[in-house]
């Protein structure tokens, strides 16, 4: 996946999203499970989402079991475990190979998604280290007076509401720096160039033929 | 007071940034800790509040190891000021934000009271008490993040490049209060690049260079001694100790830049400050 | 022509009513200049003034004007001024705003809609320039402080500007780390005719490389002219005298009528010069 052009990868995402819903049966969900996840071992993201995969598990087992007293079939109960695992892994996948900056090329050019809101994304990503980074600092320097981390839920939740005014604070700093860096630098003009590399190739084409029909083998067996 | 014995310590997937490092600190000393970006200056002065566990070797404080009660207990006997005081401060008045340590110690209302006052007389913020911290100048909310420090009466104060971003009058004025606070007794220690600063106010520094320990002894002879390859460990020699290694046996070792001009001018036939023209 | 010009230019900030006070400058094309003042004196408001950010950015009240390569700053929009104008800004992190350092270098290129060609290769030039050759699929948060910091010189020369203001760029660099920048900064004047205007608290960082010098006080230009006049007046007229430099301190209270000594740029040179002042029974023989 990491070779296909970013909107491909997106609207196979989708396609996913798609036959998921359509399909009731477990044992194709399952098969389309199993091929994410080898998907996911190919792109070199197993390890670092083994952690998240297993809660996931998790979740949708219990998503299966809570239905069983409301009289729903077995089959039903667990393909819609399963649904959920699809969906969620389907959208790891994509994360995990597709560049955002590419996608958001792909968005604004092909989709025509205005450049200002796919930009949010990647600002949002861009800062969020800086974010977390900023609450330990603020955490630590408490604990160098003298705060020890409370036992009770009550007063640790009291005590990170200390954290947040320093940090909305500098957010807002933060967002006046940054918003004058891009109005130093041209943002929100019509035109722009994407140095990303987003076009269509002959993989790509075979990819959507093999989505459509998927998707219709999907609609007449349902 | 504080002994660092054989401290090693490494971030998770980094290479060791401390290795075997060994110190002494006693009370009321004034000293300056200092080395390249990435030497590990930092993970020392955060070893010695306790945050953070050594790899090897122990942080002793009377005695004890640090480890066994935590930053939270260390923070009664060092304090540390971070080099970015807005990072710090989190309440609405400058006293409800020095008051913050003591509330976070069993003591009673007076005595909180009490340190809160202290605190705020020694660092010269009394007038500013009820004031927005962050409505004040930079040079303020650094007093604020010392004053928050002193409320828990430590007998060391650690300070993390304080006179980053500062200009050259309130860099005077901090070393001034930092001399102020050494002299009733509190130790200091500055981590700095500023090596005037370090000649002029320290007594004693510690030099670290890829984690290691490279000097530990009188500032004055850190420069003075040709045999220190300064530039080696990221340092630059100060001109006024530079002019006074030259001319040695004319001036024998300075401190400061005025130091040396006095003793110049002994040597130019004694020249009053009517003759210079300009005052020292 | 110069490179920036203040005409009795006045300013304040909507909300604080401070800013600039009747400010009338001059920066001359290919020089290097230092700007020094307290904090509050208004170093990052006459860097702002000379991007166009001060008053396009924040609104308030202004008198007089600012010309940038002869144009005032006010008929054109700051994007504009800004390609002949790079600003580096004292929280230079905040200022980088893409993920990977490509993507960062390339942002102001690829905003002005210039051929994605062209963009690699003036990225290619500005890493070049500053050091970052090879680093150009990092993400932004491995990188130290001083790559970060020669990352935001990076995506400022990007668009070839004529003009680089840095505010205070040395904050979080050690001796070392500043010695480098300023090297980047010198080779930028002397090779490729940059002007460049820095503002910074650490004097003796600074001053080696440079020709002239501002210092402000209070919104007012206090203090200009070349490097020498200006150290001169600030002692002789006592003018922010705390930020003297050691060296310049040492001449000012050495000097007399009658005994007078160079502008020393070294520690070296102050020694020898007074060695030889110094009455013939208590010269040394210096070593080199």
């Amino acid at each position: 996946m990491k070779t296909l052009a970013p909107l491909c990868n997106l609207l196979l995402t989708i396609a996913v999203s798609v036959w998921t819903v359509l399909i009731w049966d477990p044992a194709p969900l399952a098969v389309m499970l199993a091929v994410e996840i080898a998907l996911l071992a190919y792109a070199g993201q197993l390890r670092k989402l083994a952690k998240g995969l297993v809660g996931l598990l998790i979740v949708a087992a219990f998503f299966s079991v809570i239905q069983l007293p409301f009289d729903v079939a077995v089959s039903i109960a667990v393909a819609s475990g399963l649904k959920m695992m699809v969906m969620t892994v389907a959208v790891l996948l994509m994360l995990g190979t597709t560049r955002l900056p590419s996608l958001t090329a792909a968005l604004v050019s092909q989709v025509r998604i205005p450049y200002e809101y796919a930009f949010m994304f990647t600002s949002a990503l861009r800062f969020m280290p800086d974010f977390i980074a900023e609450s330990h600092a603020v955490r630590e320097a408490q604990i160098c007076r003298g705060y020890v981390q409370s036992s009770n839920p009550l007063k640790r939740i009291v005590a990170y509401a200390a954290l947040v005014e320093p940090m909305v604070l500098r957010a807002i700093t933060r967002s006046e720096t940054m918003a004058m860096s891009l109005e130093l630098r041209g943002f929100g003009s019509a035109k722009r160039t994407f140095t990303q590399q987003i076009a269509f190739r002959s993989q790509d084409y075979l990819v959507l033929t093999l989505i459509a029909v998927v998707t219709a083998v999907v609609i007449q067996y349902r | 007071m504080l002994e660092i014995q054989q401290v090693s310590f490494a971030y998770p997937g980094h290479a060791p940034a401390l290795k075997n490092v060994s110190l002494s600190i006693e009370a009321g000393e004034f000293i300056g800790l200092a080395g390249r970006n990435g030497s590990g200056k930092t993970t020392l002065t955060r070893l010695m509040v306790g945050l953070g566990k050594p790899a090897s070797g122990e942080v002793m404080l009377d005695g004890k190891p640090a480890k066994d009660g935590g930053p939270a207990v260390m923070a009664r006997s060092v304090g540390y000021v971070f080099q970015n005081p807005d990072r710090q401060i989190f309440r609405d008045t400058v006293a409800s934000e020095v008051a913050y340590g003591p509330e976070q110690m069993d003591w009673s209302d007076a005595e909180r009271q009490s340190a809160v006052d202290d605190a705020l007389n020694m660092t010269g913020l009394t007038e500013v008490a009820e004031a927005y911290p962050r409505a004040l100048a930079r040079s303020f909310r650094q007093r604020i993040a010392i004053a928050s420090a002193l409320a828990l009466k430590p007998r060391l104060l650690i300070l993390d490049e304080p006179t980053s971003g500062q200009d050259a009058n309130e860099k005077m004025q901090l070393m001034e209060l930092l001399g102020k606070l050494n002299q009733q007794g509190i130790g200091v220690i500055l981590v700095t690049h500023d090596m005037e600063m370090l000649l002029e106010h320290t007594r004693r520094t510690v030099v670290l260079h890829l984690g290691e320990k490279v000097y530990d002894g009188p500032t004055v002879d850190l420069f003075a001694d040709p045999a220190h390859d300064v530039s080696a460990w990221g340092l630059r020699v100060p001109d006024a100790a530079a002019i006074a290694a030259k001319l040695v046996q004319s001036t024998g070792a300075v401190r400061s830049i005025e130091e040396l001009a006095t003793r110049i001018q002994h040597q130019l036939g004694g020249k009053t400050d009517e003759d210079s023209g300009a005052s020292v | 022509m110069d490179a920036v010009q203040f005409e009795d230019f006045s300013y304040h900030y909507p909300k604080t009513g401070n800013g600039l006070d009747q400010v009338t400058l001059s920066i001359p094309v290919g020089s290097f200049t230092v700007l020094a003042g307290a904090n509050g004196s208004g170093k990052t408001t006459l860097c702002m003034a000379m991007t166009g950010l001060v008053p396009h950015f924040f609104g308030g009240s202004m008198s007089g004007q600012v010309r940038v390569d002869g144009q005032v700053t006010t008929d054109r929009p700051v994007s504009d001024i800004a390609a002949g104008v790079g600003f580096v800004m004292e929280d230079y992190e905040s200022q980088l705003v893409a993920l990977t350092v490509f993507d960062e270098v390339a942002f102001a290129l690829e905003n002005t809609a210039v051929p994605a060609d062209l963009i690699r290769v003036q990225v290619a030039e500005a890493l070049a320039a500053v050091g970052l050759t090879g680093l150009e699929e990092r993400e932004l948060s491995a990188l130290s402080g001083g790559q970060k910091q020669r990352l935001a010189v990076a995506s400022v020369l990007a668009s070839q500007p004529k003009i680089l203001v840095l505010d205070e760029p040395t904050s979080a660099l050690d001796p070392e780390g500043s010695e480098d920048l300023y090297a980047l900064l010198a080779q930028l004047n002397k090779e490729k005719g940059i002007t460049v205007i820095v503002a910074d608290h650490d004097l003796a960082q600074a001053l080696p490389h440079a020709d002239r010098m501002v210092v402000m006080e209070s919104g007012r230009v206090a203090l200009a002219g070349t490097l020498d006049e200006v150290l001169a007046r600030m002692v002789s007229e006592e003018v922010y005298p705390a930020a003297v430099p050691a060296l310049r301190r040492l001449k000012a209270a050495l000097e007399t009528e009658t005994r007078k000594y160079s502008s020393w740029t070294s520690a070296d040179e102050a020694a020898a010069e007074i060695n030889a002042s110094l009455p013939p029974m208590r010269r040394l023989s210096l070593s080199a």
